[in-house]
């Protein structure tokens, strides 16, 4: 970087504006605009028509002794914390034992992924079939091998919440393919090295294996636990947020807020989702350490 | 390896095939249970969702295809995905090509702040969005898709290319330069072209995104003509709402052409992907 300016690159002003401008004019449209406008607007009295009325904090008054928002606090960290610490651990054993390469890694590891290249809401709509209580697998599985009632998983409060968190966090392709690159790039010899000294193989997972894989683990944890505070199309279209509140999240809380017309109250909703966002992605880093966070974070 | 007791190797072994099968089931099984049943009647499928079609019921297919117009949303679907993509990567190419090559005050400041985008979740942008779109007249209109999955990907693509596009070696410009090249013919003849192989990762992704988005074609379309396959299968089930197994036939529909496209091009969709995510 400390070399010279290449011959040619002078008085070239007006083109390298030229060609920063559509990235800019984009970014500028859907990043920086929306962040003030949002910022703007939780500030204010806003029903979506007519003008904004500054008021000042009050809707975050509102928002923090609000029911509603409280659950989908809640839900939001239930879901970074499942993401984070149940669904990256699953990937990453997945990723340790492919890497030993056993009989058809290779088709195993294409197969993992297959369900990442389905989109959300297709996946979602298998599972609301696959939870039927009348026709769905689960249940059907449930009646006639083990003689139990079929169950209503997507209806009962209790069971919403962990019913959609399981139907993603199972899906490990995406992590797993990421942890699985990284632990190509750990040095054979080390491996070899090992062996020869006698250790197990799960001798060398726990003490090579997982401590080259920490940067890696570190940045996909928190990816996983960012993923699942923006958490939202699966339930939207699984329960809406429902039975009783029982699966809203921060995303949903905002959608049906606007829904509702109640825009600056969602704007509220927006700007703190996007600090807590955040705070959770620092806080990992401050607990495990960072590594170069750019080019981890731009999965 | 070989000082282990065979018992205890016998144990971890089987261990080891439970884990690999279990998510060899979770990743398949569902996906193979629901196309089984798409060819099965519904009183079929009430009785039990496990046996093999008595007669496999094509109908269910001809009749998904008719009701939910999927053509018509097949062809929104890569219109929009198409030109998303095409605008995200010539944008990105362009800047990138600024961002990496030339120097100048602020460069990396601009890199740091475009980057930093993907801290954000793009769903709490949903009233800001939709004020905005309405306000300059794009509701219910492809084009503010267009422009709203290429520009959410910017940060994405911008690291990519950005990286990508550090890594070709000065020497190619400098020669280009000596015999003449300008500023534009730099980009047009030297990096733009070398550096395919990071512009088409960031364009997968783009098409990823832009493909299987379903948030901002709900916020932002409404009508049947404008709407996307992902907006589709919302619709189709509440469409075919006691007619269970047509509704299979149509998601089944909807997923073959991504489960296609990764039974050919999967070693370049993994590798690209593992490109991107291992420090470049």
């Amino acid at each position: 970087m400390t070399k010279k300016p290449l011959s040619g690159t002078s008085g070239v002003w007006p083109l390298r504006i030229l060609f920063l401008l559509p990235v800019l004019v984009l970014f500028i449209a859907c990043f920086v605009y929306p962040f003030a406008f949002t910022l703007y607007a939780s500030l204010c009295k806003w029903r979506g028509i007519g003008s904004m009325k500054f008021i000042g904090i009050g809707n975050y008054l509102k928002l923090f002794s609000d029911g509603t928002f409280h659950l989908a606090l809640r839900n939001n960290m239930i879901w970074a914390l499942a993401q984070g610490f149940i669904q990256v651990p699953l990937a990453a054993l997945v990723a340790i034992i492919l890497l030993r390469e056993p009989k058809g890694w290779k088709i195993l590891r294409t197969v993992y992924f297959l369900p990442n290249v389905i989109s959300t809401v297709a996946i979602a709509m298998m599972w609301t079939a696959l939870y039927n209580p009348t026709y769905g697998l689960i249940n059907q599985i449930l009646v006639d091998w083990f003689g139990k009632n079929p169950v209503n998983f997507l209806g009962d409060p209790d069971l919403a919440l962990g019913a959609i968190i399981f139907q993603t966090v199972i899906y490990i392709g995406y992590f797993m393919i990421v942890i699985l690159a990284a632990g190509m790039n750990i040095p054979r010899e080390l491996f070899e090295a090992a062996e020869i000294d006698g250790a197990s193989t799960l001798a060398q997972e726990f003490c090579i294996t997982i401590p080259m894989l920490r940067g890696t683990l570190v940045t996909t944890i928190t990816l996983a636990m960012a993923y699942g505070m923006r958490h939202f199309e699966a339930t939207y279209l699984m329960t809406g947020g429902g039975p009783a509140y029982g699966t809203v999240t921060m995303g949903i809380d905002l959608y049906l807020k606007m829904d509702a017309l109640r825009y600056s109250e969602a704007s509220t909703t927006g700007i703190v989702l996007i600090l807590l966002g955040s705070l959770v992605i620092g806080l990992i880093r401050k607990i495990f350490g960072k590594s170069d966070p750019m080019s981890e974070m731009a999965q | 390896m070989k000082t282990s007791i065979l018992p205890v190797r016998f144990l971890k072994s089987l261990l080891k095939w439970f884990v690999l099968l279990f998510f060899l089931a979770a990743a398949l099984l569902p996906i193979v249970w629901l196309f089984i049943n798409s060819f099965r009647t519904n009183i079929e499928l009430q009785v039990s969702s496990f046996a093999l079609p008595e007669k496999w019921q094509f109908s269910n297919y001809a009749k998904a295809i008719q009701m939910a117009s999927l053509p018509r949303l097949f062809f929104n679907s890569v219109l929009v995905s198409a030109f998303a993509v095409g605008v995200n990567v010539i944008a990105s190419a362009m800047a990138g090509f600024i961002l990496s090559r030339e120097h100048f005050r602020g460069r990396d400041a601009i890199y740091t702040v475009l980057t930093a985008g993907v801290l954000i979740p793009i769903i709490s942008f949903m009233v800001p969005y939709f004020s905005l779109v309405t306000k300059i007249k794009l509701y219910n209109t492809l084009i503010s898709l267009v422009l709203v999955y290429s520009a959410v990907n910017i940060p994405v693509s911008i690291f990519l290319v950005t990286s990508f596009m550090k890594s070709i070696p000065k020497e190619l410009e400098e020669a280009g330069i000596i015999d003449g090249c300008g500023f534009v013919q730099r980009f047009t003849k030297i990096v733009f072209p070398m550096s395919r192989s990071g512009l088409v990762t960031a364009g997968t992704f783009c098409f990823i995104y832009a493909w299987n988005d379903f948030i901002m074609a709900m916020l932002l379309t409404s009508s049947v003509e404008t709407r996307t396959i992902q907006l589709g299968i919302k619709f189709f089930t509440s469409q075919f709402i006691t007619d269970y197994t047509t509704m299979f036939a149509a998601i089944i529909l909807t997923i073959i052409p991504s489960v296609a496209a990764y039974i050919f091009l999967h070693n370049k969709i993994i590798s690209g992907l593992t490109a991107g995510a291992v420090k470049g």
